[in-house]
């Protein structure tokens, strides 16, 4: 885990007594709103519906116990004692007051965190494969070269004023568990043919009011080069980037309209001519990062009787593992998934006593560490087997054991309308409806994975457009309805998912599910997930069973 | 008919213009029947750059006898969100709440004039 040395520390402080200033400013009416709005998004401070909401950045979804416990202590203290995770892998408090600000940021400082990168127009927090470090499918530790790409981008000069924002995401693995094909930047590792890591670099990927999938501009980046390639793309995007139209803003927008190979060609010549060694990251920076990144396993056999003796005797611990507990590259490990989608709770959320939980499991059974995924769940990603009942049974009591990862309850919501400024209908509730509906474990293990992402308007936080069944929220004539989509994925079959048919009232919304899952379950061959059924049978038969009574 | 609307600049509650005043409770609020009014309040909220950030009308509609915000979006601005009952206005009980909860004929996208979405 990296920690922050002097210079960190110091710059972090001061933005946070620079920000201090500012709000004392604009309290006293020595600023306006309109000078001060911009200042109040660079340290991640919106105004809402009924409040403030303070987004807070956490790098590559990384945190210790000690984070985890000072951010349950802001929302007690300064909130109303719970936060919500995002598909940013950010916490959003919702109910902050100006005045608080400072103290709050003060109190981030305190345990190395902030609240920049989480807003406006400049490079965003960036994220990471969920599994770093502990998964065996991984060429490196992704999070070494996110470290690095927060170091450089935060408050970059040059890319403080882009034509819009501009996300990043890495991953070193195999199988992409950070959706890097709908970021501005997708970073996938790949070995060369003579055993020299690289990035292959995916660019112009988005969702939004104009949804792509990344093109990939380059196949092999040799890793030495990431920071002065990266500054390269930036380059091109900031200077041919569209400023009149918000909505054509993106680097997706220029990326298309250019052609992926014309973009790469741009971002080559602009990379031809920088002096690389100025922007890439020195070897002896690199190698202070990655001394930060080395977790040390224990040896240990790779079957546990202990595990073994809890999944005979308890099913609903054995459901447990089959869906919350993953292998991990050392034996005797595993990663846990804790779920923050308890059928009727809203996806994401998490409660001040909760966060106190998972930061003591982290402490004593994860080397004092967890992660957030875009999935809007945690996860303890080094825990030994033998730990494995144990750290279950306490999540069980926190309500945060639900076997759902990747089933039909596993739900991405945005705040929707509930809280959000620019939501058209609510996420939550179409959420909440959706899981209750399928709460009974049986049921969705016996209909397996499917994705449902819903986002509360087109900016599509929610990430709709890549769930095996998306759901938007729209506003018609002041009602909340929603349209649907179908065979979207986020991960390696990447997709953008097909509309349904016409938009549906709120109430229609989860019996809709239920019947195209009775389509599925009818439909379906052997080993074949939603998404897969789908894509074999096409939008027809899902249709006609939504908008039979309607025909 | 219409009501002027804003969030408190110090803590970002929702709160409503009422002769001068801003109240907490959209039953409390001024209506509004005449636009040369409703704009001169707007006007003067607006000139008080520490007291309310973005000061805004909306659109109110009668329901069930009662007065109440035009577009689902205000509805949850005068209630708080549905997913935390014990939050927001909301928490405060009473007929007027009760009322707005059950407000039904909205009409109209988001009630609020001119309204520019952007992330």
């Amino acid at each position: 885990m990296y920690r922050y040395d002097t210079i960190d520390k110091a710059f972090v402080a001061d933005r946070a007594a620079e920000f201090r200033e500012q709000v004392n400013r604009r309290l006293a009416g020595e600023i306006t709103e309109d000078q001060f709005k911009p200042i109040r998004l660079l340290n991640g401070l919106y105004l809402q519906l009924h409040a403030y909401m303070l987004r807070i950045a956490i790098p590559y979804g990384t945190l210790t116990s000690k984070k985890l416990r000072k951010l349950a202590w802001i929302a007690k203290t300064y909130d109303q004692g719970y936060g919500h995770f995002t598909t940013r892998t950010n916490l959003q408090l919702h109910w902050i007051k100006l005045a608080d600000a400072p103290d709050i940021l003060a109190h981030l400082a305190e345990v190395e965190m902030h609240s920049m990168q989480t807003s406006g127009n400049t490079i965003r927090n960036v994220t990471a494969d969920p599994y770093a470090g502990a998964t065996a499918d991984e060429l490196d530790d992704p999070r070494v070269w996110a470290e690095a790409i927060r170091q450089w981008s935060t408050l970059h000069p040059e890319f403080s004023f882009l034509p819009r924002k501009f996300k990043i995401a890495v991953t070193a693995a195999a199988k992409d568990r950070a959706a890097t094909r709908v970021y501005d930047i997708g970073l996938a590792m790949r070995r060369g043919r003579g055993g020299e890591l690289g990035f292959e670099v995916m660019v112009g990927g988005g969702l939004g009011r104009t949804p792509y999938l990344g093109a990939t501009i380059r196949e092999f980046l040799p890793t030495r080069h990431l920071l002065s390639y990266l500054e390269a793309i930036v380059r091109v995007y900031n200077r041919h980037g569209r400023r009149d139209n918000i909505w054509k803003a993106r680097i997706k927008v220029l990326v298309a309209s250019l052609g992926a190979e014309e973009f790469a060609r741009q971002v080559e010549a602009e990379w031809a001519k920088s002096e690389h060694e100025r922007a890439d990251l020195p070897d002896v920076e690199l190698a202070r990062i990655r001394a930060q990144f080395t977790p040390q396993f224990d040896k240990r056999p790779a079957r546990s009787e202990a595990l073994e003796a809890a999944k005979a005797a308890d099913p609903a611990f054995a459901r447990f593992l089959r869906h919350n507990v993953h292998p991990h590259k050392a034996p005797g490990y595993a990663i846990v998934d804790v779920s923050l989608k308890t059928p009727g709770q809203t996806p994401g959320d998490i409660s001040s006593e909760q966060m106190e939980v998972v930061a003591d499991l982290a402490e004593r059974y994860s080397q004092d560490e967890l992660r957030v995924n875009y999935q809007q769940n945690l996860l303890l990603p080094h825990v030994k087997l033998d730990d494995v009942p144990a750290v279950h049974a306490a999540l069980a009591a926190a309500g945060l054991a639900t076997p759902n990862m990747n089933l039909i309850s596993d739900i991405i919501a945005c705040p929707g309308l509930d809280y959000c400024a620019l939501a058209n209908a609510r996420a939550i509730p179409v959420a909440q409806h959706i899981a209750e509906r399928f709460a009974d474990p049986e049921r969705a293990e016996l209909i397996g994975e499917l994705k449902i992402r819903i986002s509360g308007c087109i900016n599509a936080c929610g990430h709709h457009h890549v769930g095996h069944v998306g759901i938007l929220g729209v506003d018609k004539k002041g009602e909340e309805f929603y349209q649907v989509t179908l065979g979207g994925s986020g991960e390696n079959d990447a997709a953008l998912g097909q509309m349904l048919g016409p938009a549906l009232p709120a109430d229609k919304v989860a019996p809709a599910i239920e019947q195209m899952v009775d389509v599925y379950l009818r439909e379906r061959r052997e080993g074949e997930r939603f998404l897969d059924t789908f894509r074999r049978t096409g939008v027809a038969p899902f249709k006609e069973a939504v908008y039979a009574d309607a025909h | 008919m219409k009501a002027l609307s804003g969030n408190l600049l110090h803590d970002g509650e929702t709160v409503y213009w009422r002769d001068g005043q801003w109240v907490p409770r959209f039953k409390d609020a001024e209506l509004f029947d005449d636009d040369a009014a409703a704009e001169a309040a707007e006007a003067r909220a607006k000139s008080a750059l520490t007291v309310v950030v973005d000061p805004y009308l909306i659109d109110v509609i009668e329901s069930d006898g009662l007065w109440a915000p035009l577009s689902f979006r205000e509805r949850i601005r005068a209630l708080g969100p549905s997913n935390h009952p014990q939050h927001g206005k909301q928490a405060l009980g009473g007929e007027d709440i009760a009322a707005l909860q059950h407000a039904h004929g909205a009409a109209r996208s988001t009630g609020r004039v001119a309204l520019i979405k952007r992330k």
